[in-house]
């Protein structure tokens, strides 16, 4: 038999079941143990993505060949880079508020990967689903705009400084459409557990010829798809939106100053919050888990990649919005729609259930 | 078949007995150069003398201001011309005593004699009354000396104590009372200045409130190198180094055609075709890399059309490497024609020509599809960085700068060189005054020059196997007679492209000035951005389009 799509059990109890373990050594045990599965799972797609995926991709959309020196299809670069990069120094700015300085390039990575502790990624791989799921993953994804602050503010630089700034702007600008569009979920699903979330889209919504396509929030209610796919690359800042960073303006933004380890760090977080947002668009709209023939996971692993090759699409071929423009966007824009898409969501919803 | 010609209409155009008249007294001697009636002035009737020529005459161009130092005097040239008419010009020249030599500002006539009197002061020496902001521009501010001075001690050590590199960022620069601006370096090691560019900028939040660029980083006194060759050889590899954007050819061609004109030599008409043709596919990479980085100062780091665009440019450097040998310092043009002829086998050469140009059309259309047709894109750059034509006009913006702010002024068509007046084009203006604009007129002059090179292929191959002249008889040592004046101008690829030259008998210049489009067009800088975003002041010095190399010299 299959592995269930959503096993009620979760990872470490399986995991503590294994090892024959039990009470609360078990739990403890079989939480670190699960914990650092998904953790290095998604480290390991971070690890790449940035030094070889990225690459690659950028390069076919710009008539490019890069990295293929070094191992099949130039695979190994990602160890030259990691070498490289962690071999560099570490400078330190002067007047750089310390711990500050230090701590923001921890929280980054930190709170995506905290974040992942509530995605089911199929194949019975979930830490936990607690009752406010949605909620709680929201919650972990929003830390970052502390360490973006953080990192800004403690660089003493004024380049970082308005890096930072831009980043809590946009955050708050498209945090509020972002959480409301996913609420619209919520109403459709009637809970804001993630296993239920992913449960409810497994029915079929029509059969075309014997195909049945599944009732994926994405397909129920398309609007609010794009609305949130929008609001996410906001969120996360990537182009159109990338204002935080914005290259050619305010240099690399909140980064500016961060070197060596420091810079790989806030990479890996940037990176993990961009699978972390390709993770909660697939659990909440593409079926989570969900698809045919292959394994959950396998599903779940091509969802957020499929996330990923869009940004970086985006990157290749949209221009970035000014700051002003993008405010506008956020608080003129996507908050209306998003509030309306809630209001009908409720409606049609009232009126059919 | 020939490009349209401006309508000059309603230009008055005056001889220089008229321009003696309107001027009466004010003038008080002549001194004509090659190709414009010179007068001579007082040195505190500079404002009055420019300022009648401008409203009463019509002068509305204040191209290039030359300083020079003589035996007995100092001297600033103001080279007027018009930009309804270019090929009328007059040269205004001022005398300042060789003491004390002091000279009125012509800021208050046109803003763009600010910039250019501060470099004359800078490398010669003179200083100006009334300017507004009277220091050196191109050296540092520690620097002993004018460079082009006669008395200037090149040996002498430039020893600049250590106080002067203390970091000035050191101490709390915290502005004094309630103020909520911050003051923000731009460069000189920054993304997107395009080279070595520092830019003071004070920020209101993101809203920028002052912003003055700060040049002079990539000056190598280019001027003075050129004034240690010989007419006939070594001044020609220079220009290649000024707009060093694959525009190699559009500045030799500057230099060609101020030095023909003053040693009277003819170049034969089959070299004329080939300088056309060069320089246009010179004119045509410049413009894909403006277009390339726009897009990246307006995009971000990586995107395709930066790619694209190169790999466009790229295809027009093959073209010009199998022309020249050469694809970025090309030294290709000689005094009387060009060095050699069209590579053999030329068929191969004007097919491959001919694949270039006939596979553009769908490259620029991809470019609008990406670029012009963005809405994004045109949210970002319609409206921003706004230079009305009178601003630009004062600027002494020119090139694209001034076709996209609604001025109809290219030299190619207005003061005719080349094989230009004999072949069908447009010149190509937009009325927006915006970044937008400026992006537009770029990309259709690209158009607007494959059409000039196709018709140059053309002519190239039908001409007469025995009438392939290169290169007309040329003195092997050019002296011109001691004291010939003259100042020429081309369409280089950011604009007006001048060289002011005197001889004085001997086989080098006894002066080179350098007239810099991107110089001029630079300084327009904190009229597009005062008041506007950030982004938007980035946007605005990606769409003036400038090289370092050009600016500073």
């Amino acid at each position: 038999m299959a592995v269930p799509l959503q096993g009620e059990v979760m990872l470490p109890e399986r995991i503590a079941d294994l090892l024959g373990l039990g009470g609360i050594a078990g739990e403890v045990v079989g939480g670190l143990i699960g914990a650092l599965i998904v953790g290095n799972v998604m480290l390991a797609m971070t690890g790449v993505a940035g030094p070889w995926a990225k690459r690659k991709i950028t390069a076919a959309f710009t008539d490019r060949i890069a990295v293929d020196r070094i191992g099949p299809f130039g695979l190994l670069i990602i160890v030259a880079d990691s070498v490289r990069l962690l071999s560099k120094e570490l400078i330190i700015p002067e007047g750089a508020d310390r711990p500050s300085y230090d701590l923001a390039p921890i929280i980054l990575p930190a709170s995506a990967l905290l974040g992942f502790s509530v995605i089911p990624m199929g194949s019975g791989i979930q830490l936990a689903d607690p009752e406010a799921g949605l909620a709680l993953v929201f919650a972990f994804a929003s830390i970052a705009s502390v360490a973006l602050v953080t990192g800004g503010y403690a660089s003493n630089n004024k380049y970082s400084l308005m890096g930072g700034l831009r980043a809590v702007a946009q955050n708050i600008a498209y945090e509020i459409p972002l959480i409301v569009t996913a609420m619209s979920v919520v109403v459709f699903a009637g809970s804001l557990q993630m296993s239920t979330i992913v449960a409810e889209q497994t029915s079929t919504l029509i059969s075309i010829a014997g195909v049945s396509i599944p009732a994926w929030y994405a397909f129920v209610n398309p609007f609010a798809f794009v609305l949130f796919l929008v609001a996410n690359m906001a969120e996360i800042g990537r182009n159109p939106f990338d204002i935080p960073e914005a290259p050619t303006e305010i240099v690399a933004g909140y980064q500016t100053e961060y070197s060596s380890v420091y810079f790989v760090l806030f990479y890996l977080g940037e990176f993990l919050h961009v699978f972390l947002g390709g993770a909660i668009m697939a659990t909440i709209f593409l079926g989570g888990p969900a698809g045919p023939v292959l394994p959950g996971f396998v599903w779940f692993v091509i969802k957020i990649w499929a996330f990923f090759l869009f940004t970086q699409w985006c990157r290749s071929a949209i221009p970035r919005v000014r700051i002003d423009q993008l405010i506008e966007i956020g608080w003129k824009g996507m908050l209306v729609l998003s509030f309306a898409n809630l209001v009908l969501t409720a409606i049609i919803v009232g009126v059919i259930a | 078949m020939s490009v349209e010609l401006p309508d000059t209409t309603g230009v008055v155009e005056q001889s220089p007995e008229e321009i003696a008249d309107l001027l009466g007294d004010l003038a008080i001697g002549r001194d004509d150069h090659l190709n414009a009636p010179g007068f001579v002035i007082k040195p505190d009737t500079v404002v009055e003398t420019l300022r009648r020529l401008r409203d009463d005459a019509g002068f509305d161009h204040l191209s290039c201001v030359t300083a020079q130092e003589y035996e007995d005097r100092y001297e600033s040239i103001y080279h007027l011309t018009k930009y309804a008419d270019r090929t009328q010009e007059v040269s205004i020249v001022v005398p300042a005593d060789k003491e004390q030599p002091v000279s009125q500002s012509a800021n208050e006539v046109f803003r763009t004699a600010d910039w250019h009197e501060r470099e004359a002061y800078d490398l010669v020496g003179i200083e100006y009354d009334e300017h507004p902001d009277h220091r050196r521009i191109l050296l540092p501010e520690t620097w002993q000396g004018h460079p082009l001075g006669l008395d200037y001690d090149q040996d002498q050590p430039q020893v600049v104590p250590l106080r002067e590199h203390a970091n000035p960022l050191l101490e709390d620069q915290e502005a004094e009372g309630d103020s909520e601006t911050m003051f923000l370096n731009i460069g000189p090691h920054h993304p997107a200045t395009h080279g070595v560019l520092h830019i003071k900028t004070v920020l209101d939040g993101e809203q920028v409130v002052d912003l003055e660029p700060d040049i002079g980083y990539l000056h190598r006194c280019e001027e003075q190198m050129c004034q240690n060759g010989t007419y006939r050889y070594q001044i020609m590899p220079y220009p290649d180094r000024w707009d060093y954007i694959s525009a190699g050819l559009l500045n030799e061609w500057a230099y060609a055609r101020v030095a023909e004109d003053m040693a009277d030599i003819e170049v034969p008409e089959y070299a004329q075709v080939i300088r056309t043709m060069g320089a246009e596919l010179c004119r045509m990479a410049a413009h894909f890399l403006a277009l390339g980085t726009f897009a990246l100062d307006i995009y971000g780091d990586f995107t395709a059309l930066f790619m694209y665009s190169i790999r466009d440019r790229e295809r027009v450097q093959n073209i010009l490497e199998d022309l020249t040998g050469q694809r970025l310092m090309f030294n290709y043009f000689r005094l009387g024609g060009v060095v050699w002829d069209l590579p053999e086998p030329r068929e191969e050469f004007f097919e491959k020509t001919r694949d270039f140009l006939d596979e553009l059309p769908t490259a620029l259309e991809e470019y609008h599809d990406m670029m012009t047709s963005n809405e994004i894109l045109q949210l970002r750059t319609v409206d921003t960085g706004v230079l009305p034509p009178e601003v630009a006009k004062s600027y002494g913006a020119t090139g694209p700068v001034a076709r996209g702010s609604g001025i109809d002024y290219d030299l190619r068509r207005d003061d005719p060189y080349g094989y230009y007046e004999n072949l069908d084009w447009d010149v190509v203006t937009e009325d927006g005054c915006d970044n937008f604009s400026r992006l537009l007129v770029r990309m259709r002059e690209v158009e607007q020059s494959a059409r000039i090179v196709e018709q140059c292929v053309d002519l190239l191959e039908d001409w007469p196997e025995d009438e392939r002249t290169i290169q007309s008889n040329v003195p092997r040592t050019i002296k011109p007679d001691d004291d010939t004046e003259i100042y020429r101008a081309v369409e280089g690829a950011k604009g007006e492209l001048g060289i002011y030259m005197r001889a004085d008998g001997t086989d080098k210049p006894a002066r080179f000035k350098i007239r810099s489009p991107c110089f001029s067009n630079l300084q327009t800088l904190p009229e597009m951005s005062n008041g506007e975003y950030v982004p938007d002041a980035i946007a605005s010095l990606g769409s003036l389009d400038i090289v370092l190399g050009e600016v500073d010299r």
